[in-house]
C-alpha cells in the first residue's frame, strides 16, 4: 500500500479509517496501520466531481466499484453528453470505454501524465503504485491534534515531487491534507480532505479538494454522495474489458 | 608570332574603347563569382545546418522508421553494422541513437517530447549537441543525466539539477515505464522545433529503459569527405541495405533540400547566362567598332595576300587578349572584394530555411575553382562572341572596302 | 525639328552599330525585367500560395488564443462580427474555423491529427480547399442517414490509418471543458498530397466540429481575404480598432518565421539585383559611350559647319533616347510574353521547396506594370546620363581637335 494508492482509494472508495489510538507511534507504524486498513475491501460509490477553472465550471456525476488494491471501474452518469463513458483501472493500466463510438481505448502510457476527465487529477494519480516505506523517507512530527508526516523521496524514487507533507488527524484518525512540494520547498498542489460524514457506518471525509497552486483559478472538488462497503455483488470479472462495455 | 604582336598592339590602338570593353567583361566576371559565392555560402550553410545539427550526412535505420518514427522499428542487432562502420575509412564518425516519443513531466508541468538516447562521446563528434549546450554540462554517461532544449525547459519551468520524470512505454511489451532524471544541461540549436521538442539522455539508459538490449533506432553518419555523402558508390549504400535496413544520404533524406539546391542552381545558371549574353554583346560591339575603323587597313592587308583565315584569327586573338586582360583585372577586384566579404560577411537578418536557422552574417567564401572555372568560361564566351565579327572581317572584299573607306 | 530629324536619321545611317547598341540596351532591359519579375514573383507566388492555402490575409482570434490555444477560448459574437465583415468593403471573403487536436483511429492504428472545423461554403471563398481535393467529393454539412457527419482527411492520415473514402474515422480529443470528445465520421474525400501543410489534418463541417468539442455556435478563428493584399497590415490595424476585444493579426504576424525568412531572402536577392543593375548600367554605358566616341570626327565636322555646342549635346541625347526607346519597345515585344509565361506557368522544380513551412514547386514571375516600368525608368535615366559626358566632350572640342581624334 502506498500513499498514492491511498489517494486513489480515498478518491475512489473511501475505505475504513478506524479511529485507533496511534499516539506516540512512529511515522512508519502510522502509515503501516493506515495501509492495513485499506486492504482487501470492495466498495460501491456514487460521487460528484466539480472542475473549476478561470473560464468554466463543469460538473460530473459518477458511479464506481472497486475491488482490492488494483481494480476499479467507473462510469459517468451525467451530463448527458458524457453519459456512459467508463474507465477501467487494472493494476498500472487504464482503459476508457466510449459508448458513442462503441470502442474501448487503452490510455497510452504517454498519456498517463495528462488529466483525468479534465480534472486536476492526472491519470497517473489514480493508478500509480509506489511502496511508501521503500521509496520515501518518513519523518513524523505532531502539531496540536495532528500528525504531520513528511515524505522525502529516496534518490532512486521516480516522482516529480521534492516532498509530500501528509496531515492526519489523531482522533478520529483521518487524513486532512496532503501538500506536494517541489525541491525548492515551494508548495505546488494541495489536496484537502474535509467535511467528515458517516458512510455505511464509518466516519470519512466526504469532500476532496485538489488545488494546483501554480494554476490560477483551478480547482477540482470531489463530493461523495453515497458509499457502501463490501457489497455482495462485486466480483473480479466486473473489472475486465468485456465488462467495461456493459452497463452495470 | 607576328599576328600575336599585331593583335596585342591593336588592342592599345584605341585604349578608351578597350578599357570600356574590359570594364564590362571584368564586371561580369566579378559579379558572377560573387553571386556564385553568396549562393554557395548560403546553400553550404543550409546543408551544414541540416547535416551537422542533428541529422548527420547519412543515416542507417530500420526500413520504414522514418515514415512515422514508430519506436518498434529498431535495429535489434547493430553490432555487425557498427563494426563495418568502424573499419570503413570513408566514415569520419557515427552516432547511434534510440528515438522514442515520450511524456516529460516536472513538478510544474508536463508535455510531449521526442526522447533521444545518445552515446555521449560519439554524438559529440557527429552532431552539434555538445556545442549547443548553453547551460549546465554535456552528458558524461551517468544514468540520471538529461539534456533539454531551451524552450521545453522554459515550458517545464526547470533549471539545472531539477527533477524530471519521463513517462513512456516499453517498446516490445507496451508496458508503462517511468524514470527519474535530473536536468544536467540545456541546449539551444536555434530552430524552434528542435528547442521545444527534444530531450537527450544517455544511450545505455535509453536501451535499458525501453528494454531493447543493444538495439538502436538510427545511426547518424559523418563522412571524411562530406562532398561524397550522396554518392551511391559509397560502401554503406552499396553493402548495407537489406530488407529491413535502409542507408541514405542527406539528399535522399531531405528531398525538399534537393529542390532548394536545384532552384538556386537554376537561378545562378539563368543569371550567369544572361550576364554573359550581356557581356558578349559588348564584346561584339567593341570588336565591330574596331573592325569598322580598320576596314581600309584590313582590306589592304587582304589585298596584299593575307588569307581570310588569317584575318579571322587576328580578330579572334584580339578578343582573346581582351578577355585575358579583363580576367586579370576582374580577378584582382574579386580578390579584394572577397577578402572584405570574408571578414565582414553579408548581413541578411534572421533566416530559416527548411528548419535550419542561419547566422546573422553569412561569411562569403571564395574558392580556387571559381577563379579557374569562371575566367575560363569568360574567355571561351568572349571568343565565341568574337566569331561573328571575325567572319565579318574575313569576308571583307578589298575592292569594295577600299572604295568605301575612301 | 531639324535636330529631331537628324537624330532619327543618324540612327539608321549606321544601322549595324545601332543594332548592336540597341541589343545591349534591350538585352540589359530584358535581364532587368526578368530579374525583378522573378524576385518579386517568387515572393508574390509564395505569399499567394501561403495565404490562400489556409492562413488568409488576416486572422481574428479571441485574445490570448494564439499564445495558448485552449479550446474554450472562442469567439462567440459571430452574428455581429459577420455583419461587420459583410459591411466592410475591403473584406472580400471570410471563413469561420474551429481548431483542435485529436487522436484519429482507423481500423487498427491511431495517429495524432489536427482537427479543422470549416463552413464548407465560406471556406471555399477564402482558400483553395476545393481545388485540393485529391479523390472523393467536397463535403457538406448534412449528416448521412445514420447521423454521421462527413470528414475530409489529409493524405498522410489516409495512408497511415489505411482508410479510404466511405470508411469510418474515429476521433478522440478533449472537449471545451475537459470532457472526452469522441465521435465517428465518414471519410468523404482525401485532400492534398504528402507535401501539403494539411497532410495530417481532418476537416470537419463547422457544426460537426462544434458538437464534437461541446461548443455552442462558437469558433476559434476567422480567416479573411482583403481586396488589396498588399495593404493587409493597414486593414488589420483598422479592424483591430473596431474589434478591440479580439486579436486581429495580419498573416505577417501569424507566420513570423516565414515572414522573417522571406524578408531576409528578399534582402539577399536585392544584393543580387543591385549587381545586375550595375552590370546593365556598365553595359549600356559602355556601348553608348563607345558609339559616341567613334563618331568624334563626325561631330567635329558638324561643329565645323556651324552647329552650336548645345545643339550638339541635344542631338547626342536625342539619339540615345530614341535608341533607348526603340530598343525598349522591341524588347517589350519579347519580354512581355516571356514574363507572362513565367507568371502563369513558371519553371517546374522536380521537388517542392519547403520555405519556412510553405511548399512551392514552381519558380514564378510577377506580371505587373511595376515589373516593366521600374527597369524602364532606370534604363532611360542610365542612357540619358551616359550620353551626357560624351555630348559635352564633343561639344567642347574644337573641330580641328575632333577631326584629329585618334
Amino acid at each position: 500500500m502506498t500513499l498514492d494508492l491511498k489517494l486513489l482509494y480515498t478518491i475512489l472508495s473511501l475505505s475504513i479509517l478506524l479511529p485507533i489510538n496511534l499516539l506516540s507511534q512512529s511515522a512508519q507504524s502510522i502509515i503501516d496501520e493506515v495501509e492495513k486498513l485499506y486492504q482487501g475491501n470492495s466498495s460501491r460509490v456514487k460521487m460528484t466531481m466539480i472542475i473549476q477553472t478561470e473560464d468554466y465550471e463543469r460538473s460530473l456525476s459518477l458511479e464506481g466499484i472497486t475491488l482490492g488494491d488494483d481494480l476499479a471501474n467507473f462510469r459517468i452518469l451525467s451530463p448527458k453528453k458524457d453519459k456512459g463513458i467508463a474507465t477501467l483501472m487494472r493494476f498500472k493500466e487504464m482503459w476508457n470505454f466510449l459508448p458513442k463510438i462503441d470502442r474501448v481505448i487503452k490510455v497510452p502510457p504517454s498519456m498517463m501524465m495528462s488529466s483525468w476527465m479534465g480534472s486536476d487529477f492526472t491519470n497517473d494519480d489514480l493508478v500509480k503504485q509506489t511502496n511508501l516505506s521503500e521509496e520515501y523517507d518518513l519523518s513524523l512530527s505532531e502539531k496540536d491534534d495532528k500528525y504531520i508526516i513528511n515524505l522525502i523521496p529516496r534518490v532512486s524514487t521516480v516522482t516529480v515531487w521534492g516532498k509530500i507533507q501528509y496531515h492526519i488527524l489523531k482522533n478520529p484518525l483521518l487524513p486532512t491534507k496532503q501538500i506536494f512540494y517541489d525541491e525548492k520547498g515551494l508548495a505546488i498542489r494541495q489536496l484537502d480532505f474535509i467535511e467528515s460524514k458517516i458512510f455505511d457506518g464509518k466516519l470519512l471525509p466526504s469532500k476532496l479538494v485538489m488545488v494546483p497552486l501554480n494554476k490560477v483559478g483551478h480547482k477540482t472538488i470531489i463530493i461523495y454522495d453515497s458509499v457502501s462497503f463490501d457489497p455482495d455483488d462485486i466480483s473480479e470479472d466486473m473489472f475486465t474489458l468485456r465488462y467495461l462495455k456493459r452497463r452495470f | 608570332m607576328l599576328m600575336i604582336r599585331q593583335a596585342w598592339r591593336n588592342i592599345f590602338r584605341n585604349i578608351r574603347r578597350s578599357v570600356l570593353t574590359c570594364t564590362l567583361i571584368a564586371s561580369s566576371l566579378v559579379v558572377i563569382i560573387l553571386v556564385d559565392s553568396i549562393i554557395n555560402s548560403m546553400t553550404g550553410l543550409m546543408v551544414k545546418g541540416i547535416t551537422e545539427t542533428i541529422e548527420g550526412e547519412a543515416q542507417i535505420y530500420h526500413s520504414g522508421f522514418r515514415d512515422q518514427y514508430d519506436p518498434e522499428l529498431y535495429i535489434s542487432d547493430p553490432k555487425s553494422i557498427i563494426s563495418n562502420l568502424d573499419s570503413d575509412n570513408e566514415i569520419k564518425s557515427y552516432a547511434s541513437r534510440v528515438i522514442v516519443p515520450s511524456m516529460i513531466g516536472s513538478s510544474y508541468n508536463s508535455d510531449g517530447v521526442v526522447l533521444y538516447g545518445v552515446d555521449a562521446e560519439k554524438e559529440s563528434n557527429t552532431s552539434r549537441l555538445q556545442s549547443a549546450v548553453i547551460e549546465g554540462d554535456y552528458l558524461s554517461g551517468s544514468d540520471k543525466e538529461l539534456i533539454l532544449g531551451r524552450l521545453i525547459a522554459e515550458k517545464l519551468e526547470v533549471g539545472i539539477g531539477d527533477r524530471i520524470v519521463i513517462t513512456s512505454s516499453e517498446i516490445n511489451t507496451n508496458q508503462m515505464i517511468q524514470e527519474l532524471f535530473r536536468v544536467s544541461g540545456i541546449v539551444q540549436f536555434g530552430p524552434k522545433e528542435l528547442d521545444e521538442g527534444f530531450a537527450f539522455i544517455n544511450l545505455s539508459t535509453a536501451q535499458r529503459m525501453f528494454n531493447i538490449g543493444e538495439g538502436v533506432h538510427q545511426i547518424a553518419i559523418r563522412f571524411t569527405n562530406p562532398e561524397l555523402a550522396n554518392s551511391p558508390d559509397l560502401d554503406i549504400y552499396k553493402t548495407l541495405p537489406s530488407d529491413t535496413l535502409e542507408a541514405k544520404g542527406w539528399l535522399a533524406l531531405q528531398p525538399g533540400l534537393g529542390a532548394m539546391l536545384e532552384m538556386t542552381g537554376l537561378s545562378t545558371l539563368i543569371m550567369g547566362a544572361i550576364l554573359f549574353i550581356l557581356a558578349s554583346l559588348g564584346v561584339v560591339n567593341s570588336i565591330f567598332m574596331s573592325i569598322y575603323e580598320r576596314t581600309y587597313e584590313l582590306a589592304v592587308s587582304k589585298a596584299i595576300g593575307t588569307r581570310p583565315s588569317g584575318i579571322a584569327s587576328l580578330v579572334l586573338l584580339e578578343g582573346l587578349f581582351l578577355a585575358l586582360i579583363s580576367c586579370f583585372f576582374g580577378i584582382i577586384i574579386t580578390v579584394i572584394l572577397g577578402i572584405f566579404l570574408k571578414e565582414n560577411g553579408l548581413s541578411l537578418g534572421v533566416m530559416e530555411f527548411s528548419g535550419v536557422a542561419f547566422p546573422d552574417n553569412i561569411p562569403v567564401i571564395l574558392t580556387l575553382d571559381q577563379f579557374v572555372n569562371f575566367p575560363f568560361y569568360v574567355v571561351l564566351l568572349t571568343l565565341v562572341a568574337a566569331i561573328y565579327p571575325a567572319i565579318f572581317a574575313a569576308r571583307i572584299v578589298p575592292a569594295q572596302a577600299v572604295q568605301k573607306a575612301l | 525639328m531639324l535636330i529631331l530629324r537628324m537624330a532619327f536619321r543618324n540612327l539608321f545611317r549606321q544601322y549595324r552599330r545601332t543594332i548592336l547598341t540597341g541589343l545591349s540596351i534591350g538585352g540589359g532591359y530584358i535581364v532587368f525585367v526578368l530579374s525583378v519579375s522573378l524576385v518579386e514573383g517568387s515572393y508574390g507566388n509564395v505569399i499567394d500560395i501561403f495565404t490562400k492555402d489556409s492562413v488568409g490575409h488576416i486572422q481574428i482570434h479571441r485574445k490570448s488564443y494564439r499564445e495558448k490555444p485552449k479550446t474554450y477560448l472562442t469567439i462567440d459574437n459571430r452574428k455581429e462580427l459577420e455583419e461587420l465583415f459583410y459591411k466592410e468593403s475591403q473584406i472580400i471573403s471570410f471563413t469561420p474555423r474551429v481548431l483542435s487536436m485529436a487522436l484519429a483511429y482507423g481500423k487498427e492504428k491511431s495517429t495524432p491529427v489536427k482537427v479543422l472545423g470549416i463552413d464548407p461554403n465560406l471556406e471555399a471563398d477564402v482558400t483553395r480547399i476545393k481545388e485540393k481535393i485529391f479523390t472523393g467529393d467536397y463535403f457538406d454539412s448534412t449528416p448521412n442517414a445514420d447521423g454521421y457527419y462527413k470528414a475530409m482527411i489529409g493524405s498522410s492520415i489516409a495512408e497511415s490509418l489505411k482508410i479510404n473514402i466511405g470508411d469510418e474515422l474515429i476521433l478522440i480529443g478533449q472537449g471545451a471543458e475537459g470532457s472526452i470528445a469522441n465521435d465517428i465520421f465518414i471519410v468523404s474525400s482525401i485532400v492534398g498530397n504528402e507535401n501539403s501543410f494539411d497532410k495530417m489534418t481532418v476537416y470537419l463541417p463547422l457544426v460537426a466540429s462544434q458538437s464534437f468539442l461541446s461548443l455552442s455556435d462558437e469558433v476559434h478563428q476567422y480567416a479573411l481575404l482583403v481586396n488589396k493584399p498588399k495593404r493587409n497590415l493597414e486593414i488589420a490595424a483598422e479592424l483591430q480598432e473596431t474589434l478591440s476585444n479580439l486579436d486581429v493579426a495580419p498573416w505577417q504576424r501569424i507566420e513570423t518565421t516565414f515572414y522573417q525568412t522571406m524578408q531576409a531572402d528578399r534582402k539577399g536577392n536585392n544584393y543580387t539585383l543591385i549587381l545586375i543593375v550595375f552590370l546593365v548600367f556598365v553595359g549600356v554605358l559602355n556601348t553608348i559611350l563607345m558609339s559616341v566616341l567613334e563618331r568624334t570626327k563626325e561631330f567635329g565636322v558638324i561643329r565645323a559647319i556651324g552647329c552650336r555646342p548645345s545643339k550638339l549635346i541635344l542631338l547626342i541625347n536625342l539619339e540615345t533616347i530614341f535608341l533607348t526607346f526603340l530598343s525598349i519597345s522591341i524588347s517589350l515585344i519579347i519580354v512581355i510574353p516571356m514574363i507572362y509565361w513565367f507568371a502563369n506557368t513558371g519553371l517546374l522544380l522536380s521537388e517542392p521547396i519547403d520555405m519556412g513551412g510553405v511548399m512551392f514547386q514552381h519558380m514564378r514571375g510577377e506580371f505587373s506594370l511595376n515589373v516593366f516600368l521600374k527597369p524602364m525608368i532606370i534604363v532611360f535615366i542610365t542612357s540619358f546620363l551616359v550620353s551626357l559626358p560624351p555630348g559635352f566632350r564633343a561639344a567642347r572640342m574644337t573641330p580641328k581637335n575632333a577631326m584629329d581624334f585618334n
